[in-house]
């Protein structure tokens, strides 16, 4: 009796295990890869030398009269196309330069800016702004000596 | 404190330039709307209104007055 009740009760169990296969919904399709962050600056530097990363060798925001000034700018995310623009002005608000650069980074960048000119540099207060795509991202203030 | 009497310092001798470890974009194409000017494009796409020239001179065989750009024109627009 017991084991005939045992035999039915195994047979139950594949019947039931056929018809679960029969119904299994359709496996759910893989999430959606998120979309790529939009390219943001990160940090700004400034330094009087690069190394072959493009950041500066020794951050600082005290020069002299005869350096090449650079500003090493860490972005990140992706874009098709970004630009980037540096515009040095001086303490009187005097613009120095303005250099755009266009870029389309796929991950972590970095892009350097620099300034040299061919007299001294008048002493005082100087100040860069990052800008993205038309938008401030980022300033630097140093001063030369 | 700055004495405005001071004249101003000279800055015509600075040389700027930049460099990055980010790949340059592929040439992109922009189609000219009514209102346009070389100018206007340049500070829209470079961030800068003084980088015409770069669309100029890459736009030179359909462009012979610089001043002049027709709704409709298709203008090539290299990377800087």
């Amino acid at each position: 009796m017991r084991t005939h009740f045992l035999h039915r009760a195994a047979a139950a169990a594949t019947v039931l295990s056929v018809v679960a296969v029969g119904c299994k919904k359709a496996a759910p399709p893989p999430p959606a890869a998120p979309p790529p962050a939009p390219v943001a600056v990160a940090s700004v530097d400034l330094g009087k030398q690069l190394g072959p990363d493009k950041r500066v060798v020794q951050a600082m925001t005290t020069f002299g009269v005869r350096d090449t000034i650079y500003a090493s700018v860490a972005t990140t995310g992706t874009a098709t196309s970004a630009v980037l623009t540096a515009l040095w002005t001086f303490q009187t608000g005097q613009k120095v330069d303005s250099t755009a650069t266009t870029i389309a980074p796929t991950g972590p960048a970095q892009t350097e800016f620099h300034i040299v000119k061919a007299s001294p540099w008048p002493k005082g207060k100087y100040k860069v702004a990052i800008w993205l795509d038309g938008q401030v991202a980022g300033e630097k203030e140093f001063e030369v000596k | 404190m700055t004495d405005p009497n001071e004249p101003l310092p000279d800055f015509s001798d600075v040389q700027g330039g930049s460099s990055s470890t980010a790949p340059k974009p592929q040439e992109q194409t922009y189609t000219v709307v009514k209102g346009d000017s070389l100018s206007k494009i340049a500070k829209a796409l470079y961030g800068s209104a003084g980088k015409w020239k770069v669309i100029y001179e890459a736009n030179k065989d359909m462009i012979k007055n610089p001043d002049l750009i027709y709704p409709g024109q298709v203008l090539r627009i290299p990377p800087v």
